[in-house]
């Protein structure tokens, strides 16, 4: 196998340098961050200007008391710039509104003072006008609402104190709280379940899926493009004449494929992960920030490495497929307009696992599914916390390995031009024999 | 033994008989020339010599090694040209040869010691560390026969080596083909539609026409038994076209 080396470092370097390949990894990472930039810059900028600047707030202060003038005064310290509209109806306020460049009024009812002494508890109505449709619009609100919920904080607090001396207002408040505790294989975790499903979901839900779907028509993608270009280029009659096997060429275009394509998941995962870290800078993962100690079982090495072998066959799979497409192609724009045809019906039951039942299946549909090799790097990222491989993955591994190793096999002997011809020229002439019927139609 | 034994050898592409019964043998050393017109079946010849296409039926034997039974120990004494045979684009000319020496020779003093050679032949210069996207079709055609030599190939396949090409290229080319094959008495069995270059390089000429070979000779032979005072008189008189 001492021509691999060769052979690799030509797909390699071929494929990196090309602009349709080098580009399409290089845009994830400039691109995503830039849109990541510049949704932040336009969200903080919208916030800044509607809640940095002062929230105008109309007042229409029906009650006229010690209470009404107490929350104007309050509202007043938390930044926002109160004024009273001298009117007497919530009509003539809203029209104020207008002339004073604000959005919110705020209506203090008639017996707002007497209802809260006696305990009845008042209602503030608050009207938002809408100007424009935008993150800086939804901010002015949630800035106001926090006002009034903070003033009926304190509120409360005083109306308890008063009530019983010396008592603290927050039990009164909530005398019920509850502590989930979540139960994984005999481990209990002290997370609610819905934090554990969502890193779970955020973890193996999402990353996994994402990773396996890029890599897979990428990496399905690339093979197909580079031994089209070598049809196409006429490079493949010289390579079919070196004293090389049909294996070896085979096996260097899955791993020179495989190689890039890992590389532009990397490259795209970076992208993803700039964008989100620029767009949250501050947001918490759910349910992490108040779990003390107790975190996620970590998986074991052994799930770690089906895993990882499950991702490598089945990432070997779609680049014979990928191979197999561009063999059959004169050209990159067959190869091109096959490839999606070929590579998306066999990753829909990888999904199928992912965010289904799959046992709930039709037996047929089921059968489908653990057919093919790309299925099983779902079935293992969706158990990647219990301890043991599930069923279907201890026979699945193989089993896919032997069906990856028979597609390699059979696409290494369709690497024999006088077959390559003759399918190629049977595809070109169905193609033109469509265009031909479409356009007569 | 013969570098290239071809006996009874049919071709059929579904119902297109390419070659129809050939039969021709070339020495070693001998620089052997296909001439025909378009689809005579000369490309067809050259691939199954090459290992990529099968006989029906008949045998093609190099240096007494069976194409179709013995391909891949065929293919480790042979380098073959393909008509408009591209190389990789956004390789340079240099890591193509590097890489192929690698794939030729075990030792990588070997592989190195080739590749110098064949930049020397290519005649590319500086260009050579150039992609080969930057290439004209020229330049292309001389890195590809510099890589056919390189191989040190005890047969050269070459298709229409010269077609298309200038008249500084194309002669760089015969040049190349001519010296290279005295000095390392390497076979060269090739395709061409000069004859003033078949004329030139051939030891020895076929004249292939609807998959059969009309006539067969050195181009000496050729022209006295036609009566003509070239090639290409001996080509029309044969084939039948005026």
């Amino acid at each position: 196998m001492s021509s691999l080396i060769p052979l690799v470092e030509k797909e390699v370097k071929d494929l990196l340098r090309d602009p349709r390949i080098y580009i399409g990894l290089i845009v994830p990472v400039v691109i995503l961050p830039i849109i990541g930039f510049t949704m932040s810059a336009a969200t903080h900028s919208s916030i800044e200007s509607a809640v940095g600047g002062g929230v105008k707030v109309a007042v229409l202060d029906l009650d006229k008391t010690q209470t009404s003038l107490s929350f104007l005064k309050f509202a007043n310290t938390t930044g926002l710039k109160v004024f009273e509209v001298k009117v007497d109806t919530v009509k003539e306020a809203l029209k104020e509104l207008k002339g004073n460049d604000a959005k919110i009024l705020i209506v203090i009812p008639k017996g707002f003072e007497s209802k809260i002494s006696s305990l009845e508890g008042s209602t503030l109505a608050l009207y938002f006008e809408v100007k424009s449709v935008g993150f800086g619009e939804m901010s002015t609100f949630s800035a106001v609402n926090r006002v009034v919920k903070l003033y009926s904080k304190t509120l409360s607090d005083t109306i308890i104190s008063s009530i019983k001396p010396g008592i603290n207002p927050t039990i009164v408040r909530t005398p019920l709280n509850t502590t989930s505790y979540t139960v994984i294989h005999d481990r209990i975790l002290s997370m609610p379940p819905e934090a554990v499903f969502g890193q779970l979901f955020m973890g193996y839900g999402i990353i996994v899926p994402v990773v396996l779907m890029i890599v897979s028509i990428m990496v399905a993608q690339i093979a197909a493009t580079a031994t089209a270009v070598e049809n196409e280029e006429k490079t493949l009659e010289t390579l079919l004449t070196l004293p090389v096997s049909r294996y070896e060429i085979l096996i260097a275009k899955v791993i020179g494929s495989t190689v890039v394509a890992v590389l532009g998941t990397l490259f795209s995962m970076l992208g993803f992960a700039l964008y989100f870290r620029i767009l949250f800078p501050l947001q918490e993962i759910s349910g992490s920030a108040h779990l003390g100690t107790t975190a996620l079982p970590a998986p074991t090495p052994q799930m770690y490495l089906a895993l990882c072998l499950s991702l490598l066959i089945a990432i070997f799979f779609t680049t014979s497929l990928g191979v197999i497409v561009g063999a059959l192609s004169s050209d990159v724009r067959i190869s091109n307009s096959l490839i999606g045809a070929v590579i998306i019906p066999i990753m829909i039951p990888a999904f199928l696992i992912m965010y289904g039942d799959v046992r709930s299946l039709p037996l047929a549909l089921q059968a489908l599914v653990y057919a093919l090799p790309v299925s099983y790097p779902m079935i293992i990222a969706k158990n990647m916390i219990l301890s043991e491989l599930p069923v279907e993955a201890v026979y699945g591994i193989p089993y896919s390995a032997g069906v990856t190793l028979l597609l390699l096999l059979l696409t290494s002997r369709l690497l024999v031009p006088e077959k390559l011809l003759l399918l190629q020229h049977k595809i070109l002439t169905r193609r033109m024999r469509r265009k031909g019927e479409v356009s007569e139609k | 033994m013969f570098a290239v034994d071809i006996q009874n050898l049919v071709k059929l592409f579904g119902s297109v008989k390419a070659l129809d019964g050939i039969s021709f043998q070339v020495e070693e050393g001998e620089v052997y020339g296909l001439i025909g017109p378009n689809g005579a079946g000369k490309t067809t010849m050259l691939r199954i010599l090459a290992t990529l296409l099968l006989p029906t039926k008949g045998s093609a034997k190099v240096f007494g090694l069976d194409v179709v039974s013995q391909a891949s120990e065929v293919r480790r004494i042979i380098a073959y040209l393909a008509e408009e045979a591209g190389a990789y684009r956004n390789l340079s000319g240099y890591e193509y040869l590097w890489i192929m020496a690698k794939i030729y020779f075990k030792s990588r003093q070997e592989a190195r010691e080739a590749v110098d050679l064949a930049v020397e032949a290519s005649g590319l210069g500086e260009r050579v560390h150039d992609k080969v996207k930057t290439y004209s079709k020229g330049m292309k055609r001389r890195l590809q026969v510099a890589r056919v030599f390189m191989a040190k190939p005890r047969l050269a396949i070459l298709d229409e080596p010269t077609a298309g090409l200038d008249v500084i290229h194309a002669n760089h080319i015969r040049r190349l083909v001519r010296d290279y094959t005295k000095e390392h008495n390497t076979t060269v069995i090739m395709s061409s539609h000069n004859m003033l270059e078949v004329e030139y390089i051939c030891d020895r000429v076929a004249l292939i026409d609807k998959g059969k070979m009309v006539a067969e000779g050195s181009p000496k032979e050729l022209k006295t038994m036609w009566e003509a005072s070239n090639l290409e008189e001996v080509f029309v008189k044969v084939v039948g076209v005026e």
